[in-house]
């Protein structure tokens, strides 16, 4: 694997244009999101910010197809996620979108090689890159968890197989909302850890949510979020060495 | 999917078990019920059939189940069957229905029965000689492990057995017309006659001319009895009908219900799916392949416990006859089936549909 200084041409994975959503609660109309604009390209690392209730799990939600926006646009890889009906959303989350969520959402039944060995047949066979199970969970030091089912591991385990069924399938982007808001530190800086070598080292891109200034940190970009905005955007230096596909 | 739908399965083993049991009591109610009509209605057709004669005359709106008919015949009626042209021969029979025994006891007038049956073998002794004397079938023998020489009590009378003969002619017992008109307080009354018709004489024209003698009676044709006992049977379609219908609402309820509370449960993970990208046909595939596989190991239960009643039944009545035809097997395990996958196509089309982001955050 190898590493290049300085800046070369990526494309844009994921753009949003005045991105808006109002939920309806009975009568009453609450904006989440009031006008989004926002850019991230491919092989960046990108972690969004905020109080609780400013909207970043609604754009998350919008970022994967799971939410149609109210208005506005939303585009992965050139695809207007609000101009397409449900089946190209699955579509598109089934081929380019990885998730990883705070409460890992494992499936309780299947071990964890099941829950990767799920994702791997949903995606369907013979579609564009893919990992090793065995690989995938070596990598993130789970080989001796293959057969363990959620129960029987350990919440900083169960994030990392969490984190290796997201990205079995070589996701254009990882999508992760607070995936270290319900570990410890050492487990939270191990996820964070594998979420920034899966960064440099495969060059996938993400976009995580975090109220933690720690796990930001270890992002390329912070965007900070407030009433459903975006305020401002964060260079974050520790990512001064561009990273290339490994 | 295979091992993901397998993995549910044993994950809630009780709900499982109980499903399959529900699904298996379906199987057995269409399986049993079909094998106890099917089975008296093919060995009524048979035994009778068996008697003998060409053509068998019964009174007005009888039913071809003896059971179902006492002595209403007068048998004075005999001298009009024998007087129509073309027959050679008229045997009187009277059937009375042992309730506790479930089976049939025929009166014979020996000499006018043997003249119009040929297939009564004896495999030990010999016709009765005297009111006093009776003749069993072979399995009445077994289950009843009785021989020549031995003791039967009949209707509170006991009798003794002279002889024993190969099952399938008739009754499990026959016995002197006299004494059975006695015992049933019908004096000179008969259920049925057969008639013999005389050789190279047509079947068919002495059937139209007893027809035309006795318009108001039942003609049969012996060689058309399973044909026409099948269709008239009282009640026998309707019957087998009502115990599908039951069989198929067992099966779509049970199954509604367990799917129903499984994608209720497992909303949460039904939001995972979708969120892995799995699309509404797959979840819908998974929901019914999960209620097929339960539906597949049910009728496989179901095809056990049939088994088993029918043992139990065999065992607690001997000469009960029980026989199931092999499509109706396949029926029984389409229905349930059926029921079950339609069962499961409403929760399976509800969990399709749910909004990801509300099942994602199901508690």
């Amino acid at each position: 694997m190898s590493k290049t200084i300085g800046m070369t041409q990526k494309r844009d994975i994921v753009v949003t244009e005045n991105l808006q959503m109002i939920y309806t609660v009975g009568r009453v109309e609450v904006p989440a999101l009031r006008g989004v604009d926002m850019t991230v390209k491919e092989g960046e690392f990108v972690a969004v910010m905020g109080p609780s209730g400013c909207g970043k799990s609604t754009l998350l939600h919008l970022l994967g197809g799971l939410l149609v926006p109210s208005a506005g646009r939303v585009c992965i890889e050139g695809v207007d996620l609000a101009s397409v009906g449900d089946a190209a959303r699955t579509e598109l989350r089934r081929k380019k979108i990885g998730f990883v969520f705070q409460r890992y959402n494992l499936l309780p039944t299947l071990t964890a090689e099941g829950n990767i060995e799920l994702a791997r047949r949903i995606h369907g066979n013979g579609h564009g890159a893919k990992l090793d199970v065995r690989d995938i969970l070596g990598l993130l030091g789970l080989e001796r968890k293959l057969g363990h089912k959620p129960s029987e591991m350990s919440g900083g385990e169960q994030q990392r197989v969490a984190l290796a069924r997201a990205v079995i399938n070589r996701p254009s982007i990882l999508l992760a909302d607070e995936p270290t808001g319900n570990l410890d530190s050492e487990n939270s800086q191990m996820v964070l850890q594998m979420l920034q070598d899966l960064n440099r080292k495969y060059l996938q891109t993400i976009v995580m949510i975090t109220h933690d200034p720690d796990a930001a940190s270890m992002a390329s970009r912070i965007l900070e979020m407030r009433d459903g905005r975006i305020l401002n955007r964060v260079k974050n230096l520790y990512y001064a060495i561009e990273p290339t596909r490994g | 999917m295979l091992k993901h739908i397998y993995a549910n399965l044993v994950q809630r083993p009780t709900r499982t078990l109980v499903s399959m049991i529900a699904i298996s009591i379906g199987v057995v109610l269409i399986l049993v019920s079909v094998g106890l009509s099917y089975g008296q209605l093919n060995d009524a057709a048979e035994r009778t059939r068996r008697v003998g004669g060409d053509i068998m005359v019964q009174p007005p709106n009888a039913s071809l189940f003896f059971a179902l008919n006492s002595g209403t015949l007068n048998e004075r009626i005999r001298k009009v069957v024998e007087e129509v042209d073309g027959v050679e021969s008229v045997a009187p029979i009277l059937a009375k229905f042992i309730s506790d025994k479930f089976h049939l006891v025929f009166g014979i007038e020996r000499e006018s029965f043997e003249k119009v049956n040929s297939t009564l073998r004896f495999v030990d002794g010999q016709i009765f000689e005297t009111p006093d004397e009776v003749i069993v079938d072979t399995m009445y023998a077994s289950s009843g492990n009785l021989t020549v020489g031995d003791e039967l009590e009949l209707l509170s009378r006991k009798f003794k057995i002279s002889g024993i003969f190969e099952q399938g002619t008739g009754a499990r017992v026959l016995m002197s017309l006299d004494t059975l008109q006695e015992m049933n307080g019908t004096p000179d009354k008969v259920t049925m006659f057969f008639a013999r018709v005389k050789e190279g004489a047509s079947v068919d024209e002495v059937f139209e001319r007893i027809q035309k003698r006795m318009p108001s009676y039942k003609i049969t044709k012996t060689s058309e009895l399973q044909e026409v006992m099948s269709s008239t049977a009282p009640g026998f379609r309707q019957f087998l009908s009502v115990m599908v219908f039951v069989a198929v609402v067992i099966s779509f309820l049970i199954i509604l219900l367990a799917m129903y509370t499984t994608i209720t449960e497992r909303t949460r993970e039904i939001g995972i799916l979708k969120s892995l990208g799995a699309s509404k046909t797959y979840i819908i595939q998974l929901i019914i392949k999960e209620s097929l596989l339960i539906c597949a190991a049910g009728v496989m239960l179901g095809f056990v416990l049939t088994f088993v009643t029918i043992q139990l039944i065999l065992v607690t009545f001997p000469t009960m006859p029980v026989y199931i035809p092999g499509l109706w097997r396949v029926a029984a395990a389409s229905l349930a089936t059926g029921g079950g996958v339609l069962g499961a196509l409403y929760p399976a089309i509800k969990a399709a549909q749910l909004d990801p982001v509300r099942a994602l955050g199901y508690e």
